[in-house]
This record gives C-alpha cells, structure tokens and sequence, in this order.
C-alpha cells in the first residue's frame, strides 16, 4: 500500500532532484523479482565442469590456436610472453616473486593431495541427500506393496467364506440338538419321579391296609376263641399226634 | 617497481581514489550465489555445508536470543577468512592489516554486546564485573581490574588481528628477501631459507584461519556472557 503511494510520488521526486543524482536513484529504485518465476523444471546441470590445462587456461584456447599452430602453439605463447616481460624488466623478481612461488607451490600441493576427498565428500552429501528422498519414495512403495498384499489375503479368506458358514451352521445345529436332547431328559426324569411317587403312595396305602386288616382279623380271631374251643382244640392236636407218631413208627 | 617492505600495507589508490572499498568487496566474488536448484553443484554443496556446520557449532553455546547474531557472526567469519586468505597471494593487499578497519569492526561489535546486556539485563551484565568466590577485601581493586579488562577488550580484538597478520606478511617479505639476496652467493643456505619460508607460508595459511576463526570466537563469547 506504501509502495503504491511510492510509486505515484515517485515522478515528483526524481524531478526535484539534481540530473546527476536522478538518474542513479532512478536505476536504484527499479523493483527487483517482480515477475512469477520459471516455475519449470531447470536444464540439468552439465556433468563436468569445463575442461582446464594445467588447472588455469581452458582447453578451447588451445582448440583455438590449434589449426594455425599446432600443439606447441600455447606453449611457445606462454614461454615468449614471460620471458618478454622478463627481459624488459616489465615484471620484475623480487621478494613477492619468491613469496608468491612458494605460496602457490603449498596451494597446488595442498589441492593435488586433498582436492580428489574433498571433491568425494562434496559428492556424498549429494548422494545422502537423493537417498534420502529416494528412501521416502520406496518406503511408501513398500508399504503400498505390503498393503496390496494384504488386500490379496482378504480377498483370498472371503472366498472360503461359504465353508466357514457351513461349520457354523453345522455347529449351531448340534448345539440345539443337544440342548433338546438335555431338556427331554429332564423332562422325562420329572415325570418318571412323579409317577414313581404314586406308585409308592399306592404300595404304602395298600401295605397299610393290609396289615390292619391282619391285625384286625388276628385280633378278632383271639377275641372269638373261647375257652371251650381253646380245650377242644388242644385235645384233638394231642390224639392227632399219637396217631402220626403210630403212623411213622410204622414206615419205619 | 622497486617495493619496499611497507609498500604492501599502503590502502590502495588510482589517482587518490580509495580502492579500499574494490579490496573489501572482492573476496565476496568468490563465494556462488543461492542456487534455486536442489542437488548443487560441488563448490555450492561444501560451501552450503560448511556454513551450516559453523553457524551451528557458534550457537551451541548462546541461548535462543543470542542467536539473531548469527548471521553477522557468519558472514563476518567468511569475510575475515576470504580476505585474510587472498593477502597471501603476492601483490595482493589485506585489509585486515590496517588497524583502523579490525578497530572499525571490533569496537561497535563489542559496544554491541556490553549495551545488549546493560539494557535486557542489566545487573547481570554488571555481576560479571565480579567474579564468583572472590574474597570481600579484594572486592574493590577487582572490580577496576574488570572495568579494566572488559575496555581492554575491543583493543585486544582489533590489535590481535592486525598484530597477527602484518607480522606474518612482514616476515614472509623478510624471509624471502633473504632468498633472493642468498641466491647469488650462497645457494645451499638459500635453499634452506626456502624451506623455512614454506614451512612460514603453511603457518600463515593456519594463521589466517585462525585468527579469523579466533575473533567471531570471542564476540560469540562476549555475546554469550551478555544475552
């Protein structure tokens, strides 16, 4: 909202300005990154770096001396131009000269000793870096794998469904069967038991009656026999005995 | 051209135009931009790594507050490094020699960090002006030798720097001045000054590191006894 206040005071304000400082402030307020940036995938960058001599001058310079010089081209460049600037005593040996040589000398050791590590290390990082993302997508693939995997199972286990009613109806059956079984038992048992208990009760009363009417018979048999009876009897068992032990005697 | 010894810490002019600005800027041409891709190239993937690395290990110590002052520590250390390690290429002129610009960045880093602490906590920042366990005589004479010390402190940053690297510069001019004049007459010692003088080159290289490495220390310590 400020910026748009900005912009319209802007035209003033350059005006008002002195010509050498306008411009300059014209140049310094352009807006930068106003545009939607490439949102497309970039070129790939170039597998190698651009081939070096003698880690400092490009090969194309030596393509380009090429065909009018040959292979010593460069070289006899190089060579006339240091001892041109040698012997005219534009580049002149002094102290920074050795300095100098020895300072690139401990460079280029250092670089020639630790350069190919440094350059693996680098390269490692990369490569951490693509596993990693590499490591999320086959996870995921993993496990989308062992997903269907499972879905095969279950689909496998519904098929055998049928079967598996089959038990359970088979299983059910019984179960009912045996519990009518149980419950007809015991229906059976109550009845046998109540049946059993009127029999006894029958055979209890017929017991009883019987033997009261022993009693009775027996009692009134006693009241009946008289004295006289009693007398008559006695003698008759006594002469019936003699005749029967005349009789066995006899047999003998 | 003939150059004396001091010739290499004169502030670079073309016809009284400073260049000292161009000498400071430079070494920042070294370092690749931002890159909007993801898999970098070598030089942007170390150099990602390697700031990240000692952005981390400097704000281990600082708390949560402190570490808005990561990115000028960052940027400061690299700075330092670039530029002490350029001036030991021949020719080159190291700013970092010139006492006014280590005294230039030293002392308002360090005011930073004595105001930062007066004003978010201010007794604190005055507590460490004693001790703990000191015995309540020396308390007085101590707390001026505190004073002392913390206003020493800018001068030992800026001072330690330029000490460090016009002596090693200056050396090397020495030694390899005695190359060069050895040469002619007497080439065995010449040969072993060499030896010296490479055995000095890797030592400045070290140096230059560390002394960079050794000021955003101190500041990331001072910082951290502040916040």
């Amino acid at each position: 909202m400020l910026s748009r206040l900005g912009l319209r005071a802007a035209p003033a304000a350059l005006k008002s300005l002195a010509p050498s400082l306008s411009v300059g402030v014209l140049h310094a307020s352009r807006p930068f990154h106003t545009g939607q940036h490439c949102l497309a995938p970039l070129p790939p960058l170039p597998e190698k770096g651009g081939q070096v001599r003698h880690g400092l001058i490009p090969e194309e310079f030596f393509q380009f001396l090429y065909p009018k010089t040959g292979v010593t081209g460069p070289y006899m460049l190089g060579t006339g131009l240091l001892f041109y600037l040698l012997s005219k005593e534009i580049y002149i040996v002094n102290h920074e000269t050795i300095a100098g040589a020895c300072t690139v000398g401990v460079l280029i050791y250092i670089v020639k000793k630790y350069g190919g590590d440094v350059a693996a290390f680098a390269d490692r990082l990369n490569e951490e870096k693509v596993a990693k993302a590499l490591a999320v997508k086959n996870d995921s693939i993993n496990h989308l794998e062992s997903i269907i995997e499972q879905e095969k199972k279950e689909q496998w286990r519904a098929e055998g469904r049928s079967y598996l009613f089959d038990a359970k109806r088979n299983n059910i059956a019984m179960l009912l069967e045996t519990n009518y079984r149980e419950r007809l038992l015991t229906v059976y048992n109550e009845v046998k038991k109540r049946l059993d208990y009127q029999i006894a009760v029958q055979q209890l009363t017929r017991r009883k009656e019987q033997d009261h009417m022993i009693n009775w018979i027996e009692k009134n048999v006693a009241q009946s026999i008289t004295a006289q009876q009693e007398k008559e009897s006695i003698a008759k068992c006594i002469s019936d005995l003699k005749m029967l032990s005349k009789s066995p005697q006899a047999a003998v | 051209m003939n150059l004396t010894f001091f010739d290499q810490f004169m502030s670079p002019q073309i016809l009284g135009i400073p260049l000292t600005i161009l000498a400071l800027l430079t070494p920042s041409i070294i370092f690749p931009t931002q890159n909007t891709r993801w898999l970098t190239n070598r030089f942007s993937t170390l150099q990602l790594w390697t700031i990240n690395s000692f952005t981390k290990q400097l704000m281990l110590p600082i708390n949560k507050t402190g570490h808005q002052w990561s990115i000028i520590l960052t940027s400061l250390m690299t700075m330092l490094l670039m530029i002490n390690l350029l001036g030991l290429l021949p020719y080159t002129f190291t700013p970092t020699t010139q006492l006014s610009l280590n005294m230039g960045l030293a002392i308002p880093m360090w005011l930073a960090t004595v105001l930062t602490g007066l004003r978010n906590q201010p007794t604190t920042s005055l507590g460490h002006l004693l001790p703990e366990g000191t015995p309540i005589l020396l308390t007085p004479i101590l707390i001026i030798i505190e004073t002392i010390s913390l206003f020493i402190r800018p001068l030992a940053l800026g001072v330690r720097l330029t000490a460090n690297l016009t002596a090693g510069h200056l050396l090397i001019q020495l030694t390899s001045t005695a190359v060069l004049t050895l040469l002619p007459t007497v080439p065995t010692l010449s040969l072993l000054t060499m030896i010296i003088l490479f055995l000095l080159t890797i030592l400045e290289l070290a140096v230059a590191m560390i002394q960079a490495y050794v000021f955003v220390l101190l500041l990331s310590l001072y910082l951290q006894e502040n916040t």
